[in-house]
């Protein structure tokens, strides 16, 4: 049987495919982008001097910024639209609010170098962590893997 | 010399009939190979018609001047990673909208839902048949 099947196996793949492991959902993701998006603005903030070296960290920080930033948009979404349902906002009515002004802030970390917004953004991701993980029956303690 | 070449016309027409069996054989098994191509099932979106781990055959002809019907299992490049091929069965055909896909176990599969729709040049193929595990070698529907 085996060694029929490995002689008929076709050469290509289909995939029947689930985003991710299917069900396996987690506000981590977000918060380690948003992580990110805070490090790399103080980093660029920090930056001394006017020379080319100085100008390729400040280019490379600013653009792994903005890619971090939208990597938090689409991981928020992701809970947002897949996740959540309908029951959890009749249990927690400022759901969409908590969304709503966390992507915004991912835009404004996006578009700005501002750290005080960065910090806003890892805050209101804590507060979609600990809503999250209720609905789950849970507690998980957030953390940062970068702590200030 | 008339002689000779008559003694030679018969097997010499038999060998040209033979050889042209074999070149027409050669052309419909390079046809076939084109057209039907063999894929391997993997993840649990189209269950139940399709389990991980089985093996089909796709007709990539299938929709030449036909667009798919809705209830088709299809082929598909994946629009957001264009080198993974997607399974799904079509859930509507719209000629302005495009195609929308939707996996038969929803709970478990990204789809039109996530993606939306795609255009009728993402489709690959029909999937027509499984061969393979043998207890359930049937016409896909």
């Amino acid at each position: 049987m085996n060694f029929l099947s490995r002689i008929i196996r076709p050469a290509h793949v289909a995939h029947a495919h689930c985003d991710g492991p299917c069900g396996v959902y987690d506000p981590a993701s977000a918060r380690i982008a948003a992580e990110a998006v805070l490090s790399m603005t103080k980093k660029a903030i920090a930056l001394q001097g006017n020379d080319a070296a100085m100008w390729n960290s400040f280019t490379r920080f600013t653009t792994i910024k903005e890619q971090q930033a939208d990597v938090v948009k689409k991981e928020l979404d992701i809970l947002w639209h897949d996740y959540f349902k309908a029951e959890h906002l009749a249990k927690y009515p400022d759901l969409h609010d908590t969304f709503w002004k966390a992507t915004k802030l991912a835009s404004k970390c996006k578009q700005e170098l501002n750290v005080d917004a960065c910090n806003d953004l890892v805050k209101a991701i804590e507060g979609v962590h600990t809503i999250f993980w209720a609905t789950k029956g849970r507690d998980v303690p957030f953390y940062l893997a970068n702590p200030a | 010399m008339i002689a000779g070449s008559r003694s030679r016309g018969a097997p010499f027409l038999y060998g040209l009939a033979v050889a042209a069996v074999a070149v027409e054989a050669a052309f419909a098994a390079w046809w076939a190979r084109r057209r039907y191509m063999r894929f391997e099932i993997t993840g649990s979106s189209m269950l139940p018609a399709l389990e991980p781990g089985d093996f089909v055959i796709v007709d990539t002809h299938a929709y030449r001047g036909v667009l798919p019907h809705r209830g088709d299992i299809v082929l598909a490049a994946d629009p957001r990673k264009p080198d993974r091929t997607l399974v799904k069965r079509v859930g509507s055909v719209d000629l302005h909208q495009g195609i929308s896909l939707l996996g038969d176990n929803a709970e478990e599969s990204t789809d039109s839902r996530r993606f939306g729709p795609v255009s009728p040049e993402a489709i690959i193929g029909r999937v027509r048949w499984r061969y393979w595990p043998l207890r359930s070698v049937l016409r896909v529907r």
